[in-house]
């Protein structure tokens, strides 16, 4: 009776998490909120997303931010982004310093070690669209398949805003 | 998403603070360690608590709620782009749904540059309403426009937008903020008409205030379930249910030519005394507006066409509720007019009809701005702003 109890609560929370973190209709949508560490079998399943937004643009190179947050006890290895234009998306993370700042591909995975956040955001570590096929229209929301190391896959909702600044620079020394 | 039916405090449903409240619960019961960067935040105020109002609900908040100190009225025309007009708009809505509930709970809306800001919200509230145009694009919705009163002047800046927001806050700093923070959102998707800002402090103890002629304003609104009854119905639906209208005219004062009465001549003017807000058939501010009583000579005490003898709601169906501010934009100064009514039809606009006839305080108002919005009904987390126009 007691275990049932748990359960309840746990699955209560568990939804209470995925619709709070948000607090918003359709900014974002996390995978499925976790039961419990042991109820995680895949690592997409470990994913909870929040505040997800992309920045506007008509044409050309983008970025796409957000918290990654791993609910799982195991580290999330994200290996590959993509979405159903077949836009070219790179894990891009920022090197240097100050007014020096520059970006390029992250090399391997990105890794989220259990319990932990990746914040991608401007300035910081960020997903890039290289080349868009289809223009990012403020308000609207683009999906993003996010694809874990062991195969797993989640759908990702990022909600579209305006944004003058993710002017980052590219490091002409990191082969692009 | 439907709440699962357990008794969590409400005020924990709500915001930041809710999501860094059910990671800590999530920590204790399963994923050790677990930790998220809002439950890292340091403490504060819940949503629900002192210097929040609750964004989700039956009704928006910003209505029947009582008024913060500064407003800002801001409108925008849509710049429509190719394709269907409707899922446009409801993208639009989504997104300002998005960032009501961020900016009311103490958040940044996504891409916000300065979140910081947004704390503390001191009782922000966002109020949306959709002009005619954007009803007849969501194809539900009748509240038609307002017509031409008598003595308008109206500028174009100041004429019906497509969108309305009205912004209330008691801090202008996150009022400030929260303004540009979704003009910015809306930036390439809308064309700013105007943002009118207004400030007011309530008398001590009342929801009245002093307007910029010194008269004390708000006397007769509708308290309570009269209140609610004007402006939601009673019994009969506005437009839509638990939805309104807000009519917003701007009114600019002639404040030079207001000094050269003297108190008498106010008085006379309002039918109320300036230095108390009591009507002139009476001797306290909460003494009814008495058109029949007479005076020493046999005379009526307020005369036919002062102000409140025309205001006066002649019937039930006539009550409109004002939440209206000061204005001085440097150029100008005088009331932002803003009433909330089930029907204006029936209250509003036969009301504003007899004053802009014969309103002896006329003489010192210039029209220049009048519109009118359809108020979209409250939600429940989930849910969106204007979702009852699309289902």
């Amino acid at each position: 009776m007691k275990t049932r109890t748990m359960t309840a609560l746990l699955l209560s929370f568990g939804l209470l998490l995925t619709g709070c973190a948000q607090n918003a209709p359709v900014a974002s949508q996390s995978s499925k909120a976790p039961l419990s560490a042991e109820q995680n079998s895949t690592q997409a399943q470990g994913l909870v997303a929040s505040d997800t937004w992309a920045k506007a643009a008509e044409s050309g190179m983008s970025a796409a931010f957000g918290t990654l947050h791993n609910s799982a006890d195991f580290p999330l290895e994200l290996r590959k982004v993509s979405n159903a234009q077949g836009d070219e998306i790179q894990l891009h993370e920022m090197t240097g310093s100050g007014q020096n700042m520059s970006m390029k591909q992250l090399e391997g995975d990105l890794v989220i070690a259990p319990g932990a956040d990746a914040v991608l955001a401007p300035g910081g570590n960020h997903l890039m669209f290289m080349d868009l096929k289809k223009p990012l229209v403020a308000a609207q929301t683009t999906t993003l398949t996010l694809e874990f190391s062991d195969g797993s896959s989640t759908d990702i909702d990022f909600a579209i805003r305006n944004f003058d600044g993710a002017k980052e620079n590219y490091d002409e020394h990191a082969g692009h | 998403m439907s709440m699962p039916d357990i008794n969590v405090p409400r005020r924990l449903l709500l915001g930041s603070t809710a999501a860094a409240a059910a990671g800590g619960l999530l920590t204790g019961f399963g994923a050790g360690g677990l930790r998220s960067a809002e439950a890292a935040a340091p403490a504060q105020e819940a949503p629900g608590g002192p210097g929040f109002r609750l964004f989700y609900g039956q009704y928006q908040s910003g209505i029947i709620d009582a008024q913060q100190e500064h407003a800002v009225f801001a409108g925008w025309d849509v710049l429509w782009r190719d394709g269907s007009r409707k899922q446009q708009l409801q993208a639009l809505l989504q997104m300002l749904t998005d960032d009501a509930a961020r900016l009311m709970g103490g958040r940044g809306v996504l891409a916000d540059t300065e979140p910081e800001m947004a704390q503390p919200p001191s009782e922000l509230t966002l109020t949306v309403g959709l002009g005619q145009s954007l009803l007849d694009v969501a194809g539900r919705g009748r509240i038609a426009q307002l017509p031409a009163f008598a003595g308008d002047e109206l500028e174009e800046q100041y004429q019906q937008s497509d969108l309305l927001i009205q912004f209330c806050s008691q801090d202008p700093t996150v009022l400030h903020h929260a303004v540009r923070a979704v003009a910015k959102n809306l930036r390439g998707l809308t064309k700013q008409r105007f943002a009118q800002a207004g400030f007011m402090r309530p008398m001590p103890g009342r929801e009245t205030f002093r307007n910029l002629f010194g008269q004390v304003d708000g006397v007769n609104n509708p308290k309570d379930q009269l209140r609610e009854q004007a402006v939601f119905g009673d019994g009969q639906d506005s437009w839509i249910a638990n939805g309104t209208t807000l009519a917003l005219r701007r009114f600019e004062m002639d404040l030079d030519r207001w000094d050269e009465v003297d108190a008498t001549g106010r008085d006379f003017a309002l039918g109320r005394r300036q230095a108390d807000g009591s009507p002139l058939s009476g001797t306290s501010v909460d003494d009814p507006v008495d058109l029949a009583a007479v005076n020493e000579l046999g005379l009526p005490s307020i005369a036919a066409n002062a102000h409140v003898a025309l205001a006066k709601p002649s019937h039930a169906a006539e009550s409109i509720h004002r939440r209206g501010y000061n204005f001085d934009d440097g150029q100008h100064a005088g009331l932002l007019f803003a009433s909330y009514q089930r029907d204006p039809a029936t209250s509003f606009i036969p009301v504003q009809q007899r004053l802009a006839a014969a309103d002896a305080l006329n003489t010192w108002l210039k029209p220049v701005g009048s519109a009118l919005y359809a108020i979209l009904p409250g939600i429940s987390e989930g849910g969106y702003l204007g979702e009852q126009l699309f289902s």
